[in-house]
């Protein structure tokens, strides 16, 4: 017979609970324009130019930047919008190795 | 770096408090409104490709759940999840909508440049958007086909002068050049 302990109860209770975070990412691309990239953050989340300057130069020098965090829902959102303009994003679960 | 290949130094221009000019020589509109034809014909393609279900057209649901085989087609429309069965489903309900918006952009641009008197072209913020949407998805497209992704820029510079390469290689370039002018344009405001 398997027995519950606190700690597995806990664990599945994470799993079923599924309010991990989810993540946008945005991969460097090397047709996208530097400036581009920096104002469609502005544009489309409404980012501050520093901020957006900031993520645009990590996807720039990292190859990738976690961009927006929340719900799947919202980032399949804020996906879809920077597919509208043409950066390379896909979102996955915040706790998934980058 | 892009090279400036047209005798209008300028670029776009903020006029206003909510225009962005740019005066285009017919060459160059022409050049522009073929590449965006260019884009709209691939959209639509893919878009005619799958058999229409009235009732899943309605609630912008498309049969395509599998990746563009095209390249080009892939770049424009990516996969939003690294997991190809989420991608897939992803895609099934999203991608009539992302192709629509991409359309969208293309007719803003390919409609400012038959309309434009005498070569000036002339857009508001969201005109502007669509434009930079619209040249985004034709360097992408452009980007693909000359391998922008494996080929470093000193051999595409090297192409030989008979290389039909070359003279895409400069289109490339020369929009890359517009786009930064209008996106400095826009940027103004914000300072």
């Amino acid at each position: 017979m398997v027995k519950l302990d606190e700690k597995i109860e806990e664990a599945i209770k994470e799993i079923f609970s599924d309010n991990s975070p989810w993540v946008t990412i945005i991969w460097d691309d090397p047709v996208n324009l530097m400036s581009y990239v920096t104002y469609v953050l502005m544009e489309l989340f409404g980012y501050s130019r520093e901020k957006a300057h900031e993520l645009m130069m990590k996807v720039h020098t990292e190859g990738k930047a976690v961009v927006s965090t929340g719900s799947r829902e919202e980032m399949e959102h804020d996906v879809a919008r920077l597919h509208e303009y043409g950066l390379w994003a896909t979102l996955q679960r915040g706790d998934q190795a980058l | 770096m892009s090279k400036r290949e047209s005798e209008h130094i300028d670029g776009f221009y903020r006029h206003g408090d909510n225009a962005y000019v740019v005066q285009l020589s017919e060459s160059e509109r022409e050049v522009l409104t073929n590449l965006v034809e260019q884009i709209l014909e691939l959209l639509g393609e893919r878009a005619d490709k799958h058999v229409d279900d009235p009732l899943a057209a309605m609630v912008g649901i498309t049969s395509h759940d599998s990746p563009p085989e095209d390249d080009v087609l892939l770049r424009l429309l990516p996969n939003a999840y690294a997991d190809q069965v989420d991608a897939s489903e992803f895609r099934r309900y999203t991608e009539s909508t992302l192709r629509s918006k991409k359309y969208g952009h293309s007719m803003s641009m390919r409609i400012t440049l038959k309309t434009a008197i005498d070569g000036i072209i002339e857009v508001d913020h969201d005109g502007a958007n669509d434009w930079l949407g619209a040249m985004n998805d034709i360097r992408l497209a452009l980007g693909v086909r000359l391998k922008v992704e494996q080929t470093n820029h000193e051999e595409l510079e090297l192409l030989a002068p008979d290389d039909p390469l070359r003279g895409v290689y400069a289109v490339y370039n020369w929009l890359g050049w517009l786009q930064g002018s209008l996106i400095d344009a826009l940027m103004d405001e914000d300072i």
